[in-house]
């Protein structure tokens, strides 16, 4: 009895809390669902901080019915993956655009000193994504976010209100979808995130699952893709009638390759890829 | 020695783009910030000139109103420009160009979004098959309208997509349109932004078409004063190049961007395997799924 009582105390020193940024409902389940899920299961408690409503990406949907839906579909998602609680900032998708940064910043920094997490996982703002851009600028408010944390004269009234200092030890920048530069190390003197590949083999189904609960976005990308094929005299026999049933399989085929590319050159079968700095992250690297 | 040669010749092989084909299609667009961005040395008549080639109406957006660039000053500098980038874009075959008018080497602090809803108005009338533009993550570009064009393009192509983003054009009889094909101007010197992943092969046509195109912008382009200069130094050294003998500054200023214009598309096309060339990064249709592509490819039939 003791025994386990000295391992569930073990466990509960080591556990951590882990913050997760996204700016669009798939992007952190796609790009970063199995490690998520990893972390979840291993005792850490993971909380999403979600930038946009996803109002805009739906098929015969208004904006108000798309969010309100996603809304439902995203936390189903979390659940599956072991995220405690999700925190959603509600800005129109594809806007942050015209949004200022230091307010998406600011919004971000609240919960980082509210939930002073050990870990965060954010959208690597430097991945050359060509479409999507709410990716960019939520990447670039996270990782801001997490740097002015530690510095007491940014937000004063915070502090105030009881939300002190925190220095965040771990970050993985993840990208949806993949950065063609994913497996070049930057490096510089004081900053060098360096490529990290995780294994999903455990967790992928939970990731697919997650996946598979985002239905209206889903449905939207199967639509889309028949919309083309039809619109240039092609068919995708899986496609000849998108239901349920076929859009599961073709997130299924989707969820299940973009493991088997993560995980090229690497001695896993499933993985994720990150950029990734660690506690030495502080640290210059002629002082390590 | 043989191997040396063989290990030469494999590594100069490795670095050759594959070549890009046109894609099916019947209407293409240019969206760039400048008068003179469609026809450069980067690009982009030679890919111009055989989009229309190929049969495609195409269309070039300029979003400035160029009143910084050339000699005349401004308001002059806009309307000569805009006159020169018609005569470019009827060289190349294209059909005409927008003028979106924003303020020249103004373009940082203008609304984004109000600059991706102009785009997504004309990408859902015209319906392109293919789009031609700068990288919006040539982030060592110091041109603040091709960073500013490049992000509202980017953006704009697909979310021309979602009937949930500007619904009212719907009421303009307009449908949503997701650009399926792209071709960015690619980063071939330094810095990040994206390395070009396709070469375009030109014929002998299209690069003619090309350096007429690029020096009908006469009021930024084959200045007579460069010739003159250019001629002075040449006489201060004792040279002389022939083709100059008989031609005014005018003509011999010409003539020198003529060749500057060649020498880049041999050269484009020497580090790949042809004789002339342009190169660029071209995302495909399916290529912002990657994980469905190759199932894609594989499984798409004809109907």
């Amino acid at each position: 009895m003791r025994a386990i009582l000295l391992l569930l105390l073990a466990v509960a020193v080591q556990a951590r809390t882990v913050l997760v940024v996204t700016a669009d409902a798939p992007d952190f389940v796609l790009a970063a669902g199995g490690a998520i899920a990893a972390m979840a299961a291993a005792g850490d408690r993971v909380v999403l901080v979600r930038v946009t409503n996803d109002d805009k990406d739906s098929w015969n949907l208004s904006p108000e019915e798309t969010a309100s839906r996603v809304k439902g579909e995203v936390e189903r998602a979390a659940k599956l993956l072991g995220i405690a609680q999700v925190h959603s900032l509600g800005y129109r998708a594809g806007e942050l655009g015209g949004v200022s940064p230091t307010e998406i910043r600011d919004r971000i920094l609240f919960y980082v000193r509210l939930l002073k997490p050990d870990a965060m996982l954010i959208p690597n703002p430097y991945a050359e994504y060509v479409e999507v851009l709410d990716r960019h600028y939520t990447g670039m408010a996270a990782e801001e976010a997490r740097r002015i944390a530690a510095l007491a004269n940014h937000q004063p009234p915070f502090a105030e209100a009881g939300l002190s200092t925190h220095v965040v030890k771990e970050l993985f920048y993840y990208a949806q979808p993949f950065d063609p530069r994913r497996r070049e190390a930057e490096s510089t003197a004081t900053f060098a995130p360096q490529p990290k590949v995780v294994d999903i083999g455990s967790t992928f189904d939970r990731k697919l699952l997650a996946a598979q609960a985002l239905q209206t976005i889903n449905y939207s990308m199967a639509m889309r893709i028949r919309k083309r094929l039809d619109d240039t005299a092609r068919r995708l026999p899986l496609l000849d009638v998108v239901n349920e049933d076929s859009v599961r399989k073709l997130v299924e085929i989707n969820v299940r390759k973009l493991g088997e590319i993560a995980a090229r050159e690497s001695a896993y079968k499933l993985a994720e890829e990150f950029f990734y700095s660690g506690p030495d992250f502080q640290v210059p690297a002629k002082l390590r | 020695m043989k191997a040396a040669l063989l290990l030469c010749t494999t590594l100069t092989f490795a670095q050759q783009l594959p070549l890009a084909t046109i894609p099916p299609g019947k209407t293409m667009m240019v969206i760039q910030p400048h008068h003179d961005d469609h026809t450069t040395d980067y690009g982009m008549g030679g890919l111009i000139a055989r989009f229309t080639g190929a049969g495609y109406q195409s269309w070039f957006i300029r979003s400035s109103n160029d009143e910084k660039d050339g000699a005349h000053g401004y308001p002059h500098n806009d309307m000569y420009n805009l006159r020169e980038s018609e005569a470019a874009t009827k060289i190349l075959g294209m059909k005409g160009v927008y003028s979106l008018n924003w303020r020249n080497d103004y373009m940082d602090a203008i609304p984004l979004l109000e600059l991706r809803a102009q785009i997504i108005l004309l990408i859902r009338k015209h319906r392109p098959d293919a789009v031609l533009g700068h990288d919006p993550w040539g982030h060592y570009d110091r041109n603040p309208d091709h960073r500013k064009v490049a992000r509202a393009m980017a953006e704009a192509v697909w979310m021309a997509g979602l009937a949930n983003v500007h619904p009212e054009h719907l009421e303009l009889g307009l449908q949503p349109h997701r650009v399926p094909h792209l071709f960015l101007k690619a980063r071939v010197d330094y810095g990040r932004g994206h390395r070009p992943n396709v070469a375009v092969e030109l014929n002998e046509d299209q690069v003619r078409r090309k350096q007429k195109a690029y020096v009908a912008h006469r009021n930024v382009y084959a200045s007579p004063g460069m010739a003159r200069s250019i001629r002075a130094q040449l006489q201060a050294e004792g040279l002389a190049v022939p083709e100059f003998a008989g031609k005014t500054d005018d003509e011999a200023a010409v003539l020198i961007e003529e060749w500057y214009m060649d020498w880049i598309s041999r050269k484009r096309g020497s580090e790949n395997g042809v004789k002339y060339a342009e190169v660029y990064w071209q995302r495909r249709e399916f290529d912002y799924l990657p994980g469905l592509t190759d199932y894609l490819n594989a499984n798409v039939v004809n109907r």
